[in-house]
């Protein structure tokens, strides 16, 4: 079943004619010659469409939330609201490592996402719309901003879209490199021009968001299903993939998997199958033996053998699939690594704005890279004495000195509680899950040098 | 391009603050006091706004820079192509040390997955990037880029 990656290779990025000879932009015509935009938002509920960013929030109830809102609040003009405008932030920030898939759509098909964007900026009444893309993704912003100045020579966006009254301007907005701006309020922070740190919720953007007005964020995938949608109607789509979360989703699989890339599946797809049908993974690569599977990035949780057969939705899973990137990682990988890789890409990546996040991540890296050196803490931070130093080096000649080891230990489960559960955003979560699950699993291996 | 010439290319609007910063960086290859002010007297911003933001985002720099500086993917699926042991290589080559400053010309550092993992192992030098890199061929990239 393919509605995001259909036609792909019937169309020429650069050429908006091959896209409409797709049925491309049929969904905007629809919604802006036969339908209110009440009636686009009900059609989007309908189809039970969630979003794909991570946290899977209904994206017809959330369009509603800011369709609703109308004339300036106090609220508004104290956090400095300008205008009476409303706005349409596509996120194509895409940071979470190991996940490319909105690369993907904007290089493959961009207009099928300008198109969503489109319809979704009139079913909500923004005037203004941007396209947020990870600074990183030069050539693919290069794509879009030709796909957005093809889609003005057709009146498709600009002043009086289609012949009607209705006007959307779309920018190209390109960040500097900071995963935390892809969290929705703090990518309205950046646009703003200040630093990308999370804004405090509620108030939620819908409500007040860029500049202080009613703002949707969503992620690119999100919508690039839009279009389907409105073409084939919210029944047809409702029934495709799991009941609880329908429609497909673009699965990135890397690491020791034989067919890495990127693949369309229906949701409620378990993990076993991505990993190993030949429609998607096609099994491990030769030699190579399983070992666990990380699915949504950084991120996300790891998944042992046993596990593998758990749909993915974006219903309460034991398993969330995030941003739907799996990594499979082999008997043969090195676990401190991979430790180090985690701890010290969210220490680069938080923000600074909150003291457990900030210090966490920073004690958290220091304690990875002692045990990827196989070092040993030292009992005094500031002024090693010459007890430690003796420590350290009668361990790296080979004699394990007993206890040491366990202070690093202890350390990490505080850290990781305080992780867990008092940090401003979820980053500091996101911070913690897999280095939780690497030490309930693996924690004997990776102490026991 | 002077500072001036690139504040005139956007309007005075706070969402136009990064794209102009970014430029500035790109142009001067940081984003020092005298740049800050600029763009804080163009926006009408207190300095401590542009300073803030100037000083936040990975892409920007507000002190000049003298090292090159090489970075390494250090993604899950870039350690699964071995970028680990393409900066082993880089280390030996350059005799540095990861994320070690003690060199005075050169430093070796980790970066965050660039979303280009179906073409990594990902080396980055100076913003330019350097897909599927190999031990065996990073040395011809670094004769070539250093
Ligand atoms: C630390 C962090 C990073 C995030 N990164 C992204 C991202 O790169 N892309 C994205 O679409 N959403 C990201 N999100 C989720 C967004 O905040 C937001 O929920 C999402 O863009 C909403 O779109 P959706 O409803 O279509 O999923 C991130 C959230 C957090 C907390
Ligand atoms: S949890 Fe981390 S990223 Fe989020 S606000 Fe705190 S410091 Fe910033
Ligand atoms: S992990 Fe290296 S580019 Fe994504």
């Amino acid at each position: 079943m393919n509605i995001l990656t259909r036609s792909w290779d019937k169309i020429n990025p650069l050429d908006i004619g091959s896209y409409i000879r797709q049925r491309g932009y049929e969904a905007l015509q629809k919604a802006i010659r036969e339908m209110v935009p009440a009636d686009v938002i009900k059609e989007i509920k309908i189809s039970g469409l969630r979003g794909r960013g991570g946290a899977g929030f209904s994206t017809g109830e959330k369009w509603e939330m800011a369709a609703g809102q109308n004339s300036r609040s106090d609220l508004e003009r104290a956090r400095g609201a300008t205008s009476n405008g409303k706005y349409f932030i596509c996120n194509l920030d895409e940071s979470e490592p190991g996940t490319y898939k909105d690369r993907t759509i904007a290089e493959k098909n961009p207009h099928q996402i300008i198109e969503g964007l489109l319809i979704g900026a009139y079913a909500i009444g923004a005037k203004k719309a941007y396209i947020y893309i990870n600074g990183n993704y030069k050539k693919q912003a290069e794509i879009l901003r030709i796909a957005v100045g093809q889609a003005r020579e057709k009146e498709f966006l600009g002043r009086g879209i289609l012949g009607s009254a209705i006007d959307i301007e779309v920018e190209i907005f390109e960040g500097a490199g900071a995963y935390i701006c892809g969290e929705e309020t703090a990518l309205i922070n950046s646009i703003e021009g200040k630093r990308g740190e999370p804004r405090l919720k509620p108030p939620f953007p819908p409500v007040s968001g860029l500049f202080g007005r009613p703002t949707i964020v969503n992620n690119a995938e999100t919508l690039a299903n839009i279009p389907y949608i409105l073409r084939q109607g919210a029944k047809k789509y409702s029934q495709i993939g799991s009941s609880v979360s329908p429609g497909t989703k673009l699965f990135i699989l890397s690491g020791a998997v034989k067919n890495k890339g990127a693949h369309e599946a229906p949701l409620g797809i378990t993990p076993q199958e991505l990993i190993f049908n030949s429609l998607y993974g096609g099994g491990l690569e030769t030699g190579k033996e399983f070992w666990f599977a990380q699915i949504g990035g950084a991120s996300g949780r790891l998944v042992p053998a046993g596990k593998l057969d758990q749909p993915l939705t974006y219903g309460n899973c034991e398993y969330p699939l995030g941003s739907g990137s799996v990594l499979v990682v082999d008997k043969n990988a090195d676990l401190k690594d991979l430790l180090l890789s985690w701890a010290g890409f969210f220490h680069r990546e938080s923000c600074g704005k909150c003291v457990p996040c900030r210090e966490g991540t920073y004690r958290l890296w220091e304690i990875a890279k002692r045990l990827k050196n196989n070092d040993l803490p030292l009992t005094n931070c500031n002024n090693a004495s010459e007890r430690d130093i003796n420590i350290n080096k009668n361990h790296k000649e080979g004699q394990l000195v007993r206890g040491e080891r366990e202070k690093d230990r202890e350390n990490i489960e505080d850290i990781l509680w305080t992780l867990s559960r008092t940090t401003f955003c979820p980053l500091g979560k996101f911070a913690s899950v897999a280095w939780n699950d690497a030490i309930k699993m693996f924690g004997k291996k990776i102490f026991d040098k | 391009m002077s500072i001036q010439k690139i504040l005139l290319k956007f309007e005075p609007k706070p969402e136009n603050l990064l794209g102009v910063l970014k430029e500035i960086q790109k142009e001067n290859g940081y984003i020092g006091k005298k740049e800050c002010e600029g763009a804080a007297g163009y926006f009408s911003l207190p300095l401590a706004r542009v300073y803030s933001t100037a000083s936040f985002f990975d892409q920007m720099k507000t002190k000049k820079e003298s090292k090159k500086i090489i970075k390494i993917c250090s993604g899950g699926p870039c350690l699964g192509e071995k970028s680990m042991e393409v900066a082993r290589q880089i280390e030996m080559l350059l005799k540095i040390e990861l994320e070690n400053d003690a060199r005075a010309k050169y430093k070796l550092e980790l970066m965050s997955c660039a979303g280009l993992c179906d073409r990594g192992p990902i080396v980055m030098i100076d913003n330019q990037i350097f897909e599927k890199v190999k031990p065996e061929t990073v040395d011809d990239i670094l004769a070539n880029y250093l």
